[in-house]
């Protein structure tokens, strides 16, 4: 499908008889591992739901790899993989035989449905364990066997709500590792977490929801230029820091040291410029990176990706 | 001894055949039969069914068995050798219970355990998902019924003393009546246990709740449709397991008079009850699942 984006959002609002999950988003998802981040409740799980058709928006209009979900969801659902962040294994059933059922339910023939289980089930390490029963499995094996199921039908988009949750830091890191793998075999994933730094390690676009809005979309790359700025002067560092916050920067003054930003590279110029006018006497100029957490922690500030 | 490499296969693209939604049902259907009769899961959950599918069989391996031994004596007897419309009865039993597991079983392991949340991201709708798992049910439920029975046809027609094609020429009528009263208690008790199985979610409870609506529930029933009020009568419609009864003995014209016939209801009120009941319960539990998916 070439370059096209993958979602397409405009003004959606989706209320639940009063409560509004998510209000008039306008968003694009280019093709990629794309980071689904916000704190609990900022409408997550109600967007993937929405992608999948199994909600109904109350305004606004969608696409999905160019379906609309609302009027052709069967259409969107098979080609589309879905982890959900819950429960969702049957205890009685082994591994292989679920998830070649699942490969059916999305259509493929028995014996190809079965084939596939194995090599999927091999993929997330599960190879040696495929024929035990699911309710014998450990947390972070049925983590595995939920993301086997929603890549088994090789979907062209899969959704992944939380998948890291209730894992521990080693089953975390193998879980991240299997979604940038995801990444590497060209399949396009939506990946929903509160957690800001499994984003950062796993994703090359973010679309960051607070409260049902749209904070921030963009790729991720560009978060990196967007830190803060650490600067050492020799002296007047009161006009210094004056003349930076009437260009409209953030400062914050600490003995001879002052943090500007965050912000992109013109920052650097403009610290260039002042303390020559103030003269400062410029010892040191150093960026910081910025983490989606900073980001996260300024909804006020609004950037341009 | 050579080296030995483990190699990464990575992940294979799929371009071959996909069935969409038809598939999707038909694998729903398949999965329903295994999880009723235990297939591909632990032995314990095979031991109830399989249980009830053999001693529906060895019943009708027992009935042979009588007419083979004592023939001669059975016909003398003949009012003490059951008819295929007695042994009905004798299935149903089975037959009950049998629902009693397999419609709670069907139905509310995929709820309870958030796997309706896997089904309905593939291309499968509330109302395929549901068609499947009924079409499961009627499958193997029917086969509970039926079978035994087909046994006992053929079973009877080997050892008839005139020959088993004149046998079965004398008993073709045998060959639709059998199915409308499997139909007429499947529909009744399936309708039931599925509807109940829709709304409680601990296959234990859904199972009594179902032998107590239709055990203790048609004596109840019974009970005060013989009352003085107004409209008493009705009452009797509903014993819900007579319903299925009456359709059969009037196709095998049996005697057995229940409570609904006492008060001048006839088959066809029975068969309108069971009609009714398949929509009301249609509509229950199709809106019920609207609202999980």
């Amino acid at each position: 499908m070439g370059q096209d984006n993958i979602v397409e959002i405009t003004g959606l609002t989706h209320d639940y008889g009063g409560v509004v999950a998510l209000r008039a988003l306008d968003l694009t998802v280019p093709p990629g591992v794309t980071g689904l981040v916000g704190a609990n409740g900022a409408g997550k799980t109600t967007m993937l739901r929405l992608l999948l058709g199994l909600l109904h928006p109350t305004s606004g209009k969608m696409t999905v790899m160019g379906h609309d979900p609302e009027t052709e969801p069967l259409a969107v659902r098979a080609r589309l993989g879905y982890m959900p962040e819950g429960d969702c294994l049957p205890k009685d059933q082994t591994a292989a035989d679920f998830v070649a059922y699942t490969a059916q339910l999305a259509g493929l023939p028995p014996s190809e449905a079965r084939r596939r289980s194995s090599e999927t089930l091999f993929l997330v390490g599960l190879e040696e364990e495929r024929f035990r029963y699911l309710g014998d499995f450990s947390t972070g094996m049925q983590q595995r066997v939920k993301l086997a199921q929603a890549i088994v039908h090789d979907p062209d988009l899969v959704l992944l709500d939380e998948p890291a949750s209730g894992l521990d830091p080693a089953g975390r890191s193998q879980m991240l590792h299997l979604v940038r793998r995801l990444g590497e075999f060209d399949i396009n994933v939506i990946v929903s977490s509160h957690v800001l730094t499994d984003i950062e390690e796993t994703c090359s676009w973010v679309v960051m929801l607070d409260a049902g809005d749209l904070l921030r979309s963009g790729p991720l790359q560009g978060f990196e230029q967007r830190g803060s700025v650490q600067v050492e002067v020799v002296a007047n560092v009161a006009q210094l820091a004056e003349r930076l916050a009437r260009r409209g920067l953030q400062v914050t003054v600490e003995g001879l040291h002052l943090v500007v930003g965050p912000g992109d590279q013109k920052i650097e110029q403009a610290i260039l410029e002042e303390t020559a006018a103030a003269e400062s006497g410029l010892v040191r100029m150093i960026r910081g990176s910025a983490s989606l957490e900073d980001l996260f922690l300024q909804p006020g500030q609004e950037v341009t990706l | 001894m050579t080296d030995q490499v483990i190699y990464d296969r990575g992940y294979r693209t799929y371009d071959g055949e996909r069935t969409g939604p038809s598939g999707a049902r038909k694998a729903v259907y398949k999965d329903g039969i295994r999880r009723v009769l235990g297939l591909g899961r632990k032995a314990r959950e095979k031991i109830y069914p399989w249980l009830m599918i053999a001693i529906a069989l060895a019943m009708a391996a027992v009935v042979i068995g009588v007419h083979w031994f004592i023939g001669d004596l059975a016909q003398s007897l003949s009012e003490g050798v059951p008819s295929y419309g007695e042994l009905f009865d004798l299935y149903s039993w089975i037959g009950l219970l049998f629902i009693a597991f397999a419609g709670p079983w069907l139905l509310i392991p995929d709820r309870t355990r958030g796997v309706l949340s896997v089904y309905f991201s593939r291309p499968l709708t509330v109302d395929g998902y549901l068609v499947a798992k009924v079409g499961a049910f009627a499958t193997v439920v029917g086969a509970i019924y039926v079978i035994p029975q087909v046994v006992l046809h053929l079973g009877l027609g080997l050892i008839s003393d005139d020959g088993f094609l004149t046998y079965m020429g004398d008993n073709l009528d045998v060959l639709w009546k059998v199915p409308v009263t499997t139909l007429a208690f499947v529909a009744m008790h399936g309708a039931l246990a599925l509807l109940l199985s829709a709304f409680i979610n601990r296959p234990g409870i859904a199972s009594a709740a179902f032998l107590g609506v239709l055990i203790p529930g048609r004596f109840i029933a019974a009970q005060i449709s013989e009352a003085s009020f107004a409209g008493a009568r009705w009452t009797s419609l509903l014993a819900f397991d007579h319903l299925p009864r009456m359709v059969r003995d009037t196709l095998f014209r049996d005697t057995v008079t229940y409570p609904a016939e006492a008060v001048g209801f006839g088959a066809w009120t029975a068969a309108a009850v069971i009609a009714v009941s398949i929509v009301i319960s249609a509509i229950l539990v199709r809106s019920r699942y609207r609202r999980l998916a």
